[in-house]
Order: structure tokens, then C-alpha cells, then sequence
């Protein structure tokens, strides 16, 4: 009824005062935006469990994440099994090797092009509860020996690759050069377990095998309803221990340092372990923003009241209600609340949209996007905006409302004066100051030590040549290049497999365009693998008291190609394959430290192992040549080394590995060239994630980028609401001090000891509030160092300019307003209201 | 008439022969302000007691204690000790909610600074007080504020804000708002302090009026002729009652 009026009234009030309005409605939005963003964000990429069809959640059954090589590990298809048979918590469960395949159509043998598929066991299609589009999915019996091969499409191969012919069911295709059976096609957007488009069987003796072995798989799984997460955890880590003790000498490389092996996590928490801490922290600069967007519009909301005190005290006398007065109160606040909160679903809507433009970039080469990496709002986060409009609504409309029923209306109504500023709405006042600086001060820490510290990765030299340089990674095929277990098989096949390479680097090298080729295990600037070393007649007690490096293999005349420089002795060279001694590579940071004299050439190292005999003799390398200074990884990494060692490819001859060519002219002609002469030496094997040097180096950092954006938005949005919050808060508290002022003067005090008064009280405020801030800043950043290295630049600039932009920010925020009113009549002042 | 018979059992009540008589009664009412250690004694041992339909005035010097017996006397402010009766009913004890029912229903309050709300018109500050309750529907409501604003000559500005009204045409609209939810009683502190003489003038003959009407009227004033308008005239100094005359005559004075 009458509280149509009070609306009136509040509508009435907000329109008078349209910048003000604005200005809150804004901060309102911009707060709730953010937050709902990345609430969407983070539950749709890490937190939401990933259920598919079912009400249990899927988790991943995995080894220890390697930190120093960021990437995620299986686990020996033998302790795989232990963990089928032991453990009754495991309600279903499957595994799976991911892969690429070089898709081909039988009839024309022209392009082949490579997908990712994923070797799996029969039962993820029941598991995921997906059914075909037609024909049928894997069964138990495909993994037999001898079992006629055959592939389940995504929608994606079968509609692109296969112009959707409609009777592709039960035809067959190449797969990796392998007649295939196309048996079945699931829908649009299937991808389990991750960025499948081609589902394989597993081969059976990986399902049960009877032994450990090289192999690794992951795992799917469901757990028993009853069974909460952590228990099962828990009871992972017990069978962990029994396994670790029983794993033989040669499969012990597959413990962490700290005998860390088989581990369960939530199913999308496994995918970003690397930048978990990122995101968490994403979450708390969020959340710090939400808080002081708080702080702000109640602070502007209760300046309000202090404004609106004498009408207040009107009502009060003509007996208003208390609760029609903590509504009318409310009213502005639920106003500019639910405007704001309408507001933040565009503003989180439109950030979201960019995100999946985001992925999508980040993905392209690779097709790696995981298919849950589709970013929404959902039920759950409009829910959330709800929660979050009716708190900020109680916490920005509680204040004022607290300072409406507080105050003393009797003294406005008789005299006409403001009620003064009692000790409590004072020391209020002061505490939102330092509430003001201090949240500022630590959003925009982090923030900038984030965005300078990614900004930096960015621009780190690798120490490598990355113009005019593509490069690819190169499978060969199975059939021809095998890997047999035997033993006496083991040096023909490995020199078989180094031949394919040599042979592609001279087909190469002998185009006009290509200047060099060099294969590496990993290029610099990408992940790595890395150990301990030992250094002959220096070895340390224990094995990881020893230096740390790097190790890369590389093939021969590799340097110039990549722009690498041979600093001192040789190159390996085609001796080295059969010499009586095993040769090295070092590069120039372990000579200048370990070697400093110069003399590193002829000298011995090895590679340290966690638990030797006691007296090993053999595995030294003798160091052959120092080579020019690289790094490996990417900058977001603690585990960068600047040790590198370099073992020729002769010896291992990988049947995976990455190359970097050196071109002259276009991009797409050394891409030409480099397709060319794959086939020319053996079509069947495939090259992949082709792209220019500097993409491959962008490409991890392609998130924290995408993330420091975030972070750079934050920041920015972090500068104005303390800006604008401190400003306000510092202003208000002072006008209300106006009459004060005025009687100080009146009395006698010159404007410097105002000016002094108030300026020393602001100077504690950020004594108090800095320290405060600083100290939390530091607490988180701490945590993020987990997974990045935040360099000193970062921290000079995070630690030090920021807490003077604030400093900056609260003297001008005091004195200006504060000079204000030293500038009025004192008899204006007096009578001020 | 008819329609009198509705609200004949409060009419009743406060018509009643003997103690019904009694609007206000005040007993051993003390008030003292603490402020840094030191106590004021603002009232001390106030017994007053008012009957329906007085016109009292009260004077004395500055800072004798006027203003904070009209506040207790308005339940603005709870006195320290003593008991507060009124209308019958014993209000020293109420909680903040009782009181405001109390102030919104019994109530009108006429201020020296006017304090009319800035940002609503006319009609609506006069529309405020009944609002706050729900017996009356918008209808209602806005015959009572035209009658209320008729009453003091004000209709004619029902939609303007209050910062486009002279001074006198403000507290001429106060008055309205104190009349128009037809209060026990209408406090007035210093009512004519912000007037120049000849809206002064209006203003007190509006009160005459209202007493002639039936009123109750408590009015501040340090303004003898505004205080020999009414016809019982109390005097506080320091604090207490120090006189308590009926005047004779009560409007013959008027100049
Ligand atoms: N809120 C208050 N706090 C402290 N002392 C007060 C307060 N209000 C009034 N007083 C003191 O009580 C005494 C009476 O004040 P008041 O009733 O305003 O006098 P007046 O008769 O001028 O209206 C004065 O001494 C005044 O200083
Ligand atoms: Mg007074």
C-alpha cells in the first residue's frame, strides 16, 4: 500500500542523484559481474564434478602429477590392476591410452589427416551412458588377439573427413595405415575420455597384463555411492604404500621424490593440476573485489544517510516504524542491488562468450580443448547471483540502516544540526578507511605481480633462435618402426627408427628452402625432462644433494638449426655411435660452475638414481662439448633449470620426437616441404601439431595469458573502486566532520595544524592498513609460487609501487576534501549540515 | 451521527467525567544528561499534569530544561526516572516500536526549524505520518491531507516542494502535517522562532484555531506574548515547575 510512496520516494531520490546512481549501480555490476564470471568459470572447468548421465562423479585414477615435467603420468597397467582387485570402493571403472591416428579412407589414398583418438576399454561408452547415432560401440571381444580392428568416429571425422557418407558404418578405413572397421558413430560433442575423436580397444594384454612394464594408462572411474571421495583417498594411499614396496628396481622411476605413485582426483581437477593454484587465486582477487565493491556502496550508501540524517530524524519523530525504516533504507540499496545484479549477468555473459573464443584459439593447433571446456552461465550461478544480490543488499543496506536507528534525532530536530559524529561512527568510519586500503592494497599486489610476471614469461629468451622456424612433432608407425621387448631386437630396431630421422633431415636439407633441421626430445622453451647428475670424484653423499639438469636428446648437426652454438670441443658425430665410450653434451651453465677452470671436456658425469648400489661402477658419459645456454620449460615454471645435458639421438632413437626446421621464404612452404618429405621417406608417419617455433613456446602460456587478461581486467577494475571507494570513504568521514572543523577555526587553528590533524590520521590509517595488506599479499602469493616462478621485477613492482599508488591515493583522497572545508567561512562551517 | 457511533468507545473513554479528563500526567519525572563526567540535570522532579483540550504554553530562560520536557513529553527521548501517563496508559516503559506507534498516533509535533522533508512535495510530507500506519487506504489518506492543508490555507501549494514555500507557508504546512492524523496532542517547540512577525502572527492565530477546535496544544515559547495566548501558562527554571497560572482571558491579548 503506502509502501508504493516509500518506493516513490527511493526511485525519486535515486533520480535526483543519477551520477551517484550510476556510480554505484556500476560498481554493483561490475563486482557481481566478475564474480559470477568466474564462479562459472572455475565450477565449469575445475569444480563441478563431471557426472555425464549419472549422479556419481567421475574421477581419474593416475600417477603422481610430474612437477618438473607439468604433465600428468599413468600408472603400469600391472598396478592397475592391483587397484581393480583390491579395491571395493570402485563402483565402475576403465582405462585408456591417449593417442593420435592418422585417419585414411581406403578407396583414395590421398590426404590422411590426424585426429586424436584414444585406445579405451569397451565399457566408456556404458560408463559415460552415451549411445551411438548409429551402428554400435566397442565390445568386450575387440580387445581379443586377433580380433578384427576395429574404430568408433566422433560425429566430427564422419561429417568432415567422411563428407558424412551415410554408409560408413560398417566399412573400413585406415588408421594409422591399419584396416579398420568402422563400427559405430557417436553423437555431436562426444569426446570422453577428453578430446577423443576416434575410440580404439585397448589391447587386452594391457587390460590384464602379468607384469610391470613401460606402458601407462589412465583411469576412469565411478566410485560407490556411499563411498565419499576422501576415504577412498585415503584408502588409495594405503594400497599406494604396498605397491610402492613391491615395485622392482626398474619401474621405481615411476615414484615421485617422495615415493608418491597412485593417486585419485576429481576428473577435471586432473586435467589443470598445474594451474589449480592459478585459478584459486583467481578466486580469491575476485572475492577481495566483491568485498570492497561492498565496502564501496555501502560506503556510498551510508554518506547517503549522513545526507539524508534530518529526514530520517522527521520520520522518526512522526513515529515511522523501525521496520519500515531499515526498509526504506534498504529500498536504495535493493534498488541499486538487483539493477546491478541484471547488469552483472550481461557483463558475466559477455566474458564468458570471450572465454570459449579463448579456448577455441588456445586449442586450435592441437585439439586439445577438453570437451567440458565450454563455458556457461548456468542454474547453479544464477542461484549464486541471487545469494550474492540478497548479501550485498543486506551488507551494503546494514550499514546505513545501522547508522539511520543509531543516531541522535532528537538534537537534529531541536537545533536543526546534524547529530555529531558520535566515538562509534567515528572509529566505523576509520575502519573502513583501512578496510579500503588494505583490500585494494592486496588485489592490486597480486594482480600486478601476476600480470608482470606472465608479461615477463612472455618476453623470456629461451636462449634460442625462434625466426623463421617451424616446428612439428613426428610419430612414426608402428608397423614399420616396432619396439620389441626382446633384448637382442633392441639396437636394430632403435638404429632403424634414428635412420627415418637422418633420412628426413638430409631429404630436408637438400631443399633450397630449409637451412637446417634439428630433432629434440623437447624443444628449448617447452617442457622438459629432468635428474639428477653425478660429477666424477665429486658425487654427494646422496643423490639429490647432486646437481639437477635437463636431459634432452638431440640429433647430430642439431645447433645451428634451432641457432645454438657449439661454445667449446665438438659436436656428437657419427664416431660416437660406436665408440667404447658413452658421450655427453653440457651446456655452458654447468661448465662455468662446475667447471670453471675450462676444463670440462674429458670429464665424466652420470646420471644420479634414487636408490643405486651402493657401488655402481658404470653409466658414465664422457663430456664431448658445451653448448650454448637454453631453457627448458616453460617461465611459469619453478622447475625452469638452467642446466641442460644433451645425449645423441643415435642411441635412443625415439619413435616420437619433436623437430625444428630452419627455413627461408614462406611458413607454409617449409610446411609443404617438411609433408613432402615424410612421404617421400615413409608416408605412413605422421607429423602433427604443426606450427612456428613461437606458437609452440606460446602455447603453454597460452592460459596464464588468457588468465592474466583476467587478472589485468581485476587489476584495472581493483585501481578504480579503491580510487573512487578510499576517496569516498575518506571524504565522507571528513565532511562529517565539518562543524568540528569550523569550531577549530573558530577557536583559533590555523589551516596547517587541520591540514596536519588530518593528514596524520590518514598516515596511520595506512600504516595500519599497508602492513595489513602487505603481509596478506605475501601469504598468497606464497601459495601461488607452487606452480610459477614470480620473478623480482614482479615483486619490486607488486611490493613497492603499489603501496605508493595507494599511499598516492589516500594523501589526495584526505587532503582534498579536507582543504575544502579549511577553505569555508568558519560561520559556514559552523553552520554546516 | 450515524457515523459518530463508530468511534464512540475511544471518544468515550476520553470524555469520561472524572480522571478521563486527564490527557497527560507526569510524576517525578527527572532527566539527566551525561556528558564527559558531567551530569546535567536537565528536569528535575517535573509533575505536570494536562487536560484534554489545554492550550499551555511553556517559558523560561535558555537552557532551563523546555525543549527536553517537550521531547519526553513527545517520547523523543526516555526520562531518567519518574512515570508518564497518557491518554490512561502508562508509556514510561515502552519499547522504541510502542513508542513510534505512540508519537505516529497521539502525536504532532510542530518544529522551529519547520523540518519538512526536502524531497517530497507539499501534500506528500503532510501524507507522511499517515502513512505510516494502516487504517487509512490512499483515498482516505488523500482527503484527510486536503482537509488538513485546507485548514491552514496551504491547498493551493499541495505539489510544490518545500524549498519553494516562504518560511511561514512551511511551518504553516508542519502544522498541517501535525493536524492531519488528528494527534491527543500537538507539540510545538518554538514554533515562531524562525518567523519574521507577521507569519509569526498567522501561525499562532492558526493555533488558536485549532484550540477553539478542541485541541490540545503544548507550545515552547520565550516569547511572553506568544506565551499569554495560551490559556494556562507554566514557567521552568532550572530545570523545575517554578509556576503554573491560568490566564483569564486567554486570547484577549492578541495584538
Ligand atoms: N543531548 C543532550 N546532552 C547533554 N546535555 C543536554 C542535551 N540536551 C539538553 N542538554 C542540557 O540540558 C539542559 C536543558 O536543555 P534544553 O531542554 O534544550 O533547554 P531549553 O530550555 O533551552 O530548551 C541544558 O543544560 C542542556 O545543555
Ligand atoms: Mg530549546
Amino acid at each position: 500500500m503506502s509502501i508504493t510512496l516509500d518506493i516513490k520516494y527511493a526511485a525519486r531520490l535515486l533520480h535526483k542523484k543519477p551520477v551517484f546512481t550510476a556510480l554505484t549501480i556500476f560498481i554493483v555490476a561490475i563486482g557481481l559481474g566478475l564474480t559470477l564470471y568466474t564462479y562459472s568459470l572455475l565450477s565449469n572447468l575445475v569444480f563441478k564434478p563431471l557426472l555425464l548421465n549419472k549422479d556419481t562423479p567421475i574421477i581419474s585414477i593416475e600417477a603422481e602429477f610430474n612437477q618438473s615435467h607439468l604433465f600428468r603420468i599413468g600408472i603400469d597397467p600391472y598396478d592397475l590392476l592391483t587397484i581393480r582387485n583390491e579395491m571395493d570402493s570402485i563402483d565402475e571403472i576403465g582405462v585408456y591410452q591417449d593417442r593420435t591416428s592418422l585417419i585414411g579412407n581406403t578407396q583414395n589414398n590421398s590426404v590422411t589427416r590426424k585426429y586424436n583418438s584414444v585406445n579405451i576399454e569397451w565399457n566408456v561408452f556404458e560408463f559415460t551412458g552415451v549411445k551411438p547415432i548409429m551402428g554400435r560401440v566397442l565390445m568386450a571381444e575387440d580387445h581379443f588377439e586377433g580380433a578384427e580392428p576395429v574404430i568408433v568416429l566422433g560425429y566430427d571425422i564422419w561429417q568432415h573427413y567422411f563428407m558424412a557418407q551415410e554408409d560408413i558404418v560398417g566399412s573400413v578405413i585406415l588408421a594409422d595405415a591399419i584396416p579398420t572397421r568402422v563400427v559405430g558413430i557417436m553423437p555431436q560433442g562426444f569426446a570422453f575420455p577428453m578430446t577423443a575423436q576416434a575410440w580404439l580397444p585397448i589391447k587386452q594384454e594391457l587390460l590384464s597384463p602379468t607384469d610391470w612394464s613401460r606402458n601407462g594408462l589412465f583411469a576412469y572411474a565411478r566410485l560407490k555411492k556411499e563411498v565419499p571421495f576422501e576415504v577412498f583417498q585415503q584408502e588409495l594411499a594405503l594400497l599406494n604404500k604396498k605397491v610402492v614396496k613391491l615395485l622392482p628396481d626398474n619401474v621405481r622411476w615411476r615414484m615421485d621424490d617422495f615415493e608418491g605413485y597412485l593417486r585419485a582426483v576429481p576428473y577435471k581437477k586432473a586435467n589443470i593440476t598445474q594451474f589449480y593454484s592459478i585459478f584459486i587465486t583467481m578466486a580469491v582477487v575476485v572475492l577481495l573485489i566483491l568485498l570492497l565493491a561492498c565496502i564501496n556502496v555501502g560506503n556510498l550508501l551510508l554518506a547517503r544517510v549522513n545526507e539524508r540524517f534530518k529526514e530520517v530524524a522527521i520520520r522518526v519523530a512522526l513515529g515511522i516504524p523501525r521496520n519500515r525504516l531499515i526498509l526504506q533504507m534498504l529500498l536504495e540499496s535493493i534498488f541499486i542491488c538487483t539493477i546491478g545484479g541484471f547488469l552483472a549477468i550481461l557483463i558475466a555473459g559477455w566474458g564468458l562468450e570471450l572465454s570459449n573464443t579463448v579456448f577455441e584459439q588456445m586449442y586450435m593447433a592441437t585439439e586439445q580443448k577438453p570437451f567440458w571446456w565450454q563455458v556457461s552461465l548456468d542454474v547453479d550461478a544464477i542461484l549464486l547471483l541471487i545469494v550474492a544480490v540478497v548479501a550485498m543488499i543486506a551488507i551494503t543496506g546494514f550499514i546505513p540502516a545501522w547508522r539511520a536507528l543509531s543516531g541522535d534525532f532528537n538534537a537534529v530536530l531541536r537545533d536543526g544540526t546534524r547529530g555529531s559524529q558520535g566515538k562509534k561512527a567515528a572509529r566505523a568510519s576509520q575502519i573502513l578507511v583501512i578496510s579500503e586500503i588494505l583490500l585494494s592494497c592486496v588485489v592490486l599486489v597480486i594482480a600486478t605481480i601476476l600480470l608482470s610476471t606472465s608479461y615477463s614469461a612472455g618476453q623470456a629468451d629461451y636462449g634460442v633462435d625462434t625466426n623463421n622456424r617451424i616446428t612439428a612433432t613426428i610419430e612414426l608407425p608402428v608397423v614399420d618402426y616396432p619396439i620389441r621387448e626382446e633384448e637382442e631386437f633392441e639396437l636394430a630396431d632403435t638404429l632403424k627408427r634414428t635412420a627415418f630421422y637422418y633420412q628426413l633431415k638430409d631429404s630436408l636439407e637438400q631443399m633450397p628452402n630449409i637451412e637446417g633441421v634439428a630433432f629434440m626430445s623437447q624443444l628449448p622453451g617447452t617442457g622438459a625432462g629432468a635428474s639428477f647428475f653425478e660429477i666424477e670424484g665429486r658425487v654427494a653423499a646422496v643423490y639429490n644433494e647432486n646437481p639437477y639438469s635437463n636431459n634432452e636428446v638431440v640429433s647430430r648437426d642439431a645447433w645451428h638449426a634451432i641457432g645454438m652454438r657449439v661454445i667449446q670441443g665438438r659436436d656428437f658425430n657419427l664416431d660416437d655411435i660406436s665408440a667404447e665410450v658413452d658421450t655427453i653434451i653440457i651446456n655452458e651453465s654447468i661448465s662455468n660452475d662446475f667447471f670453471p677452470d675450462g676444463d670440462a671436456i674429458g670429464q665424466r658425469v652420470r646420471r644420479a638414481f634414487r636408490n643405486p648400489d651402493a657401488d655402481r661402477e658404470g653409466g658414465w658419459q664422457t663430456i664431448v662439448g658445451v653448448v650454448s645456454d637454453t631453457y627448458h620449460g616453460s617461465a611459469m615454471r619453478t622447475s625452469s633449470e638452467q642446466y641442460s645435458s644433451y645425449f645423441m639421438l643415435d642411441h635412443i632413437g625415439y619413435s616420437s620426437i619433436d623437430v625444428a626446421i630452419h627455413y627461408n621464404g614462406s611458413q607454409a612452404e617449409a610446411e609443404k616441404s617438411l609433408q613432402h618429405a615424410i612421404n617421400q621417406v615413409n608416408n605412413n608417419a605422421t607429423v602433427y601439431n604443426m606450427q612456428s617455433y613461437d606458437e609452440l613456446i606460446s602455447q603453454p602460456m597460452i592460459l596464464v595469458s588468457a588468465i592474466s587478461k583476467v587478472f589485468l581486467l581485476c587489476g584495472v577494475i581493483a585501481i578504480f573502486l579503491a580510487a573512487s571507494g578510499i576517496y569516498a570513504v575518506a571524504a565522507n568521514s571528513i565532511s562529517q566532520r565539518t562543524q568540528e572543523i569550523g569550531v577549530r577555526r573558530a577557536l583559533g587553528a590555523s589551516d596547517s595544524k587541520i591540514m596536519q590533524l588530518f593528514m596524520r590520521k590518514a598516515v596511520w590509517q595506512l600504516v595500519i592498513g599497508l602492513s595489513i595488506g602487505i603481509t596478506m599479499s605475501l601469504w598468497v602469493v606464497n601459495k601461488m609460487t607452487d606452480t610459477m616462478v614470480i620473478n623480482q621485477g614482479s615483486y619490486m613492482v607488486g611490493l613497492i609501487a603499489i603501496p605508493l599508488l595507494i599511499i598516492i591515493m589516500v594523501l589526495v583522497a584526505t587532503y582534498v576534501p579536507t582543504r575544502k572545508i579549511v577553505l569555508m567561512e568558519p560561520s559556514d562551517a559552523l553552520h554546516h549540515d | 451521527m450515524k457515523s459518530n457511533n463508530n468511534t464512540n468507545n475511544t471518544t468515550d473513554i476520553r470524555n469520561a467525567e472524572n480522571a478521563a479528563q486527564v490527557l497527560v500526567n507526569l510524576h517525578e519525572i527527572k532527566k539527566i544528561f551525561y556528558t564527559d563526567d558531567v551530569e546535567t540535570h536537565a528536569l528535575n522532579n517535573i509533575n505536570l499534569t494536562i487536560n484534554k483540550g489545554e492550550y499551555l504554553s511553556i517559558s523560561g530562560p535558555s537552557g532551563c530544561g523546555k525543549s527536553t520536557l517537550l521531547s519526553l513529553l513527545g517520547l523523543l527521548d526516555t526520562s531518567s526516572s519518574g512515570s508518564y501517563t497518557l491518554a490512561g496508559h502508562d508509556v514510561s516503559d515502552l519499547n522504541r516500536d510502542e513508542r513510534a506507534a505512540i508519537r505516529n498516533k497521539e502525536i504532532g509535533f510542530i518544529f522551529q526549524a519547520f523540518n519538512l522533508i526536502s524531497d517530497l512535495t507539499v501534500a506528500e510530507n503532510v501524507e507522511l505520518p499517515l502513512t505510516y500506519r494502516s487504517d487509512f487506504d490512499a483515498k482516505q489518506r488523500a482527503a484527510m491531507v486536503n482537509t488538513a492543508l485546507e485548514k491552514v490555507d496551504m491547498l493551493h501549494r499541495a505539489h510544490h516542494f518545500p524549498s519553494q514555500l516562504s518560511g511561514g507557508q512551511q511551518q504553516r504546512v508542519a502544522v498541517a502535517r501535525a493536524i492531519s492524523a488528528k494527534p491527543s496532542i500537538i507539540l510545538a517547540d518554538e514554533p515562531t522562532g524562525n518567523l519574521d512577525s507577521k507569519n509569526a502572527q498567522i501561525v499562532m492565530a492558526l493555533l488558536d484555531q485549532l484550540h477553539q477546535e478542541g485541541a490540545t496544544i503544548c507550545m515552547v515559547t520565550h516569547d511572553p506574548r506568544s506565551a499569554a495566548r495560551a490559556e494556562r501558562m507554566i514557567e521552568v527554571f532550572d530545570g523545575k515547575i517554578v509556576a503554573d497560572q491560568r490566564t483569564e482571558t486567554p486570547t484577549a491579548i492578541a495584538v
